[in-house]
C-alpha cells in the first residue's frame, strides 16, 4: 500500500545515556560523560542583540545547589532529518518523523533575570528531599543565566531567553554526533483510520492537548505551534510525534509546566505505550484555553467533534494549561466529547485555595465523572537549606536558608500535562 | 522511641461509664481514674503502648442541653489530667453521644494542642458536623465489636500522637474529612488517567480521584415586578475597583469585596477605574470600564423609562482562585444589602 507508506510517521529517538557532565575545551560525548566547552556556547548564545550578559553554570545531582528564577526546561535534541524546534529556532517545516538525537539525564535550565516579579517564578532543588519531586532534581542541568540588552522589552526578552535555551539544547544534543545510541525508541503511528483488522477491537482513543491559555495574550515572538503565537488558534489535529519532535514549545506564560515534559509528554507515552494492545491511537487534537464564554463553547466544540468525527474515538484523555479559566475550558470539551458518546478523563490540578476538597474543581459538568489529579500548586512546601544558589544572584539571602514555599514554587513537581507523580488525596 | 508510657484520656457518656441508663443522662461531667466502662477495651487495646490515665463521663443530656459549658467543663478535666491523646468513644450510632465526642475532640484540639481521635457509625450525626475537624473511626452501629473497633481507633490515635500523618481515610478507615493532601503516587498521572480511562470504556468501575462537588442548584428567583417598576443593581466579580483600590480587594482568592456609587454619573471615565483582577486579560476593561460594568447603557435604559431605577451602588470584588467559603459569605452579604436598598434584580457580570 504505497500511499500508506508515505504518510506513515516514524520519529527515532536516539537516546544517550549521559552520567557525568563537565566544563571542557570541546563539546563532545565520550562514553557517558558530557564535555562541554562553555565559552564557545556562551559566544554562541550572546550572539543575540536582545541579550546582554550571559552566563552558563553547570550543577549536577546531590550537590547542595538550589537554581532560582527558573523560567522553562528544554530537553537537548537534535534532529538529524530536519528542522530544530521548527518555526522557532529552525524554519518552520514538519517535525515527527525522521531520527533525532536525545540525550538522557540532562536538561537545559532557562531563567528570567528581568522580572521583579518572582513568585511567578520556579526553583529546583538539586539534593534533600525536595530534588526527588522533580524530575530535574535529578539530571545534570546546564543554568543559562542571560540579562536583557538594554532597551530589551518583557516579550523580545523572554523570546530570547528561550531561544538562547533551545539553541543549546540542540548544542548539547549534537555532541552525540555519529556514535550509536544506547537506545533507539521508535514512535510511529499510521494514519488515523487505517487499523488492522486485528486491532479493530481495540477501543480508539484521543488525546486532547491544550497547549496555550489566553488569560495572558501572547507576544508577537511567542512561538508555541510551530512558531505560532496560536493568538486566533481553533482546535486542530496533529501527529503525536510533532509534539514529541519540538513542534510545541511552552508559552512565556507561569509554572507547572515545562517545555521538558512537553517533548517527553507522558500522555502520548503512555498511550503509545498501549497502543495496539489495550488501545488504538487515534491522534492528539490541540487546543487553547479560550477568553470568553462563545471562544470557549466554539472550541469545545470544535474540539469534541474533531475527536468524535474525524478521528472517530471511542475516548479521549484531556490535559490544561494555567489556571482556573483553563481548567473550565478543559471541563467543557470534555463535557462536549461526552455528549458526543465520547468516554473521556481529565487530568485536573486541585484548585482549592484552602486545602478543602469542595474547592478542588471549578465545574460539575455531565459525564466529566473519571478525573486524575498532578496535586496542589498551593500546599504549602518546606524547602531546605542549601549551599548554594545558581541562576538568582539577586535573591540568595532569600533563597539560601530554609525556605517557605508551594508545591507550585519547585520546578517540575506539579506538569499539567501528566508527568508528574504529585497527587493531591482526599482526607 | 520515647520510653515513657502514653498518657490517655477516655470520654464516655453515662451508659458506656456504667453510671446508668437514660435516668442518669443528665449527669455532670466527671472524671473517673483509670480505664472504666468501654474504656477498657481501649486499655486492652492500648496494651504495653499506653496507659488510660482517667476515663471522663458525662450525660447524654447534660451534653446535649448545655453544649458550651459541657465542653468547657470537659476540656477542664482532659487538662487536668494531662494526656498525650483524648479517645472519646466509640458512639456507634448514639446520636448525642456522638455530637459530644465529635465537639470535645475538636475543642480538646484546638484548645489544649493535644490529639484526639473518635469512632461513630456513618448515620451519626456527629460525623457531617465534625469530620472535617476531628478523625472520626467508622464503626457498627452497635457495640456488638467493641475490642475490633477500639483497636482501629488506638491505632489512629497512636498514629496522631506520634506526630505522624494517618494513611488515606480508605486504608486506616476513618471518615474523610474533606482536606487535600499531597502524596506522591507510583505512577504518573498520564498513567494513571489512561488507566482509568480504559477502565471507563470497558464499563469496569473507576474511582475518580477528586469528588464532584455538591453545588447546590440555586433557581433564579422571579422578578414579580415590570422592568418599568424595577430597581436594578450592577453587580461583578471582574475585579473593576476605583484607582487606587481603597478596600485592597485582592488579585486572587479575594476576601473582600467593594461598594462603589455611581450616583451623577452617565458612565466609568476608564482614568478613575483601576482592576486589580488576575484570572484574565484585563486590558480591554481597563480601556473602557463599561465593557463589564455597562453604567452608560444601564443609564440610558433608565432615563427611556424601560427600568426604573439604577441603584446607585455597583458592587465589585475579584472573582478567581476564591474560596467556597469566602464566594458564598460575600454573597450573602451584596445579597443582603442590595435586598435593604430595596432592590429588585441585579445584571451580575462575571468574566
Amino acid at each position: 500500500m504505497p500511499r500508506y507508506t508515505t504518510a506513515a510517521m516514524r520519529l527515532e529517538l536516539r537516546w544517550s545515556d549521559v552520567e557525568e557532565v563537565a566544563a571542557a575545551a570541546a563539546t563532545w560525548l565520550v562514553g557517558a560523560r558530557l564535555e562541554v566547552d562553555l565559552d564557545a556556547l556562551r559566544a554562541l548564545l550572546a550572539a543575540d542583540a536582545r541579550l546582554g550578559a550571559v552566563r552558563l553554570d553547570l550543577v549536577h545531582p546531590g550537590e547542595r545547589v538550589r537554581i532560582g528564577r527558573v523560567f522553562d526546561v528544554i530537553a537537548p535534541r537534535a534532529r538529524l532529518d530536519g528542522e530544530d524546534f521548527p518555526g522557532v529556532l529552525g524554519a518552520v517545516a514538519r517535525a515527527g518523523d525522521g531520527r533525532t538525537l536525545a540525550l538522557a539525564g540532562v536538561a537545559v535550565v532557562a531563567t528570567d533575570q528581568q522580572t521583579d516579579n518572582v513568585g511567578t517564578l520556579a526553583v529546583i532543588d538539586m539534593a534533600g528531599p525536595t530534588a526527588a519531586l522533580s524530575a530535574f532534581g535529578s539530571t545534570h542541568n546546564l543554568v543559562i543565566s542571560a540579562w536583557p540588552a538594554p532597551g530589551a522589552g518583557r516579550s523580545d526578552y523572554l523570546a530570547a531567553v528561550r531561544l538562547a535555551a533551545l539553541k543549546a539544547a540542540v548544542h548539547l544534543a549534537r555532541a552525540a554526533g555519529e556514535r550509536e545510541p544506547d537506545r533507539v525508541e521508535v514512535f510511529a503511528l499510521p494514519p488515523s483510520p487505517r487499523v488492522p483488522a486485528e486491532c479493530a477491537h481495540l477501543p480508539r482513543v484521543a488525546y486532547v492537548f491544550q497547549i496555550h491559555s489566553h488569560q495572558r495574550p501572547t507576544g508577537l515572538d511567542e512561538g508555541i505551534l510551530y512558531g505560532d503565537p496560536v493568538r486566533r488558534m481553533l482546535p486542530t489535529i496533529v501527529h503525536p510525534n510533532e509534539v514529541l519532535d519540538g513542534a510545541v514549545l511552552r508559552g512565556f506564560m507561569g509554572r507547572s509546566v515545562t517545555t521538558w515534559a512537553i517533548q517527553n509528554h507522558p500522555v502520548i507515552r503512555a498511550l503509545y505505550a498501549r497502543h495496539g494492545r489495550a488501545l488504538w491511537f487515534a491522534g492528539v487534537v490541540v487546543t487553547v484555553a479560550q477568553a470568553t464564554e462563545p471562544e470557549r463553547v466554539r472550541s469545545a466544540f470544535l474540539a469534541a467533534g474533531l475527536v468524535a468525527h474525524a478521528l472517530g474515538a471511542d475516548g479521549a484523555v484531556l490535559t490544561k494549561i494555567g489556571g482556573g479559566a483553563p481548567h473550565v475550558d478543559m471541563a467543557q470539551a470534555a463535557a462536549q466529547c461526552e455528549a458526543l458518546g465520547v468516554k473521556t478523563t481529565v487530568v485536573v490540578e486541585d484548585m482549592s485555595t484552602d486545602g478543602s476538597a469542595e474547592g478542588m474543581l471549578l465545574f460539575d459538568l455531565p459525564g466529566v465523572d473519571a478525573m486524575v489529579n498532578v496535586g496542589s500548586s498551593q500546599e504549602p512546601l518546606t524547602l531546605p537549606p542549601m549551599d548554594r544558589v545558581v541562576g538568582a544572584d539577586d535573591l540568595v539571602p532569600r533563597l539560601q536558608g530554609q525556605t517557605r514555599a508551594t508545591y507550585g514554587t519547585l520546578c517540575g513537581a506539579i506538569e499539567q500535562v501528566g508527568a508528574t507523580r504529585v497527587m493531591a488525596e482526599v482526607r | 522511641m520515647d520510653a515513657r508510657p502514653l498518657r490517655v484520656v477516655c470520654y464516655v457518656n453515662q451508659y458506656f461509664g456504667t453510671l446508668g441508663g437514660e435516668d442518669r443522662a443528665g449527669l455532670g461531667p466527671q472524671a473517673m481514674e483509670g480505664a472504666v466502662g468501654s474504656a477498657r477495651a481501649v486499655q486492652q487495646a492500648l496494651g504495653e503502648a499506653g496507659t488510660v490515665v482517667a476515663t471522663l463521663a458525662c450525660g447524654d443530656n447534660y451534653a446535649a442541653e448545655q453544649p458550651e459549658r459541657a465542653v468547657a467543663e470537659l476540656v477542664r478535666l482532659v487538662a487536668a489530667a494531662g494526656p498525650d491523646l483524648v479517645i472519646a468513644g466509640p458512639a456507634f450510632l448514639a446520636g448525642r453521644y456522638g455530637v459530644a465526642c465529635g465537639a470535645l475532640c475538636a475543642a480538646v484540639q484546638a484548645e489544649l494542642k493535644i490529639p484526639a481521635v473518635t469512632g461513630m457509625h456513618a448515620e451519626n450525626p456527629g460525623v457531617e458536623l465534625y469530620r472535617r475537624q476531628v478523625h472520626i473511626v467508622s464503626t457498627g452501629g452497635e457495640a456488638a465489636r467493641m475490642g475490633d473497633e477500639a483497636r482501629r481507633l488506638v491505632a489512629l490515635g497512636l498514629t496522631l500522637a506520634r506526630g505522624e500523618t494517618p494513611g488515606a481515610p480508605a486504608v486506616e478507615g476513618y471518615f474523610p474529612r474533606g482536606v487535600t493532601r499531597n502524596v506522591v503516587t507510583a505512577a504518573s498521572a498520564a498513567e494513571r488517567a489512561t488507566a482509568m480511562l480504559l477502565d471507563k470504556l470497558a464499563g469496569r468501575p473507576f474511582a475518580s480521584e477528586v469528588p464532584r462537588p455538591a453545588f447546590p442548584a440555586v433557581p433564579a428567583p422571579r422578578l414579580v415586578k415590570t422592568l418599568e417598576g424595577a430597581t436594578i443593581a450592577l453587580v461583578t466579580d471582574g475585579g473593576l475597583v476605583p484607582r487606587g483600590n481603597p478596600d485592597g480587594v485582592e488579585p486572587l482568592n479575594a476576601t473582600r469585596y467593594g461598594a462603589y456609587s455611581i450616583e451623577g454619573k452617565t458612565g466609568l471615565d476608564a482614568a478613575q477605574y483601576d482592576n486589580p483582577h488576575r484570572g484574565y486579560d484585563t486590558s480591554w476593561v481597563k480601556q473602557d470600564p463599561h465593557r463589564l460594568v455597562p453604567v452608560d447603557v444601564a443609564r440610558e435604559l433608565e432615563q427611556q423609562g424601560a427600568i426604573g431605577k439604577l441603584h446607585e451602588t455597583v458592587y465589585s470584588t475579584v472573582g478567581v482562585a476564591t474560596t467556597l467559603a469566602h464566594s458564598a459569605r460575600m454573597g450573602r452579604e451584596i445579597a443582603d444589602k442590595l435586598r435593604e436598598a430595596g432592590v429588585d434584580a441585579v445584571i451580575l457580570t462575571s468574566t
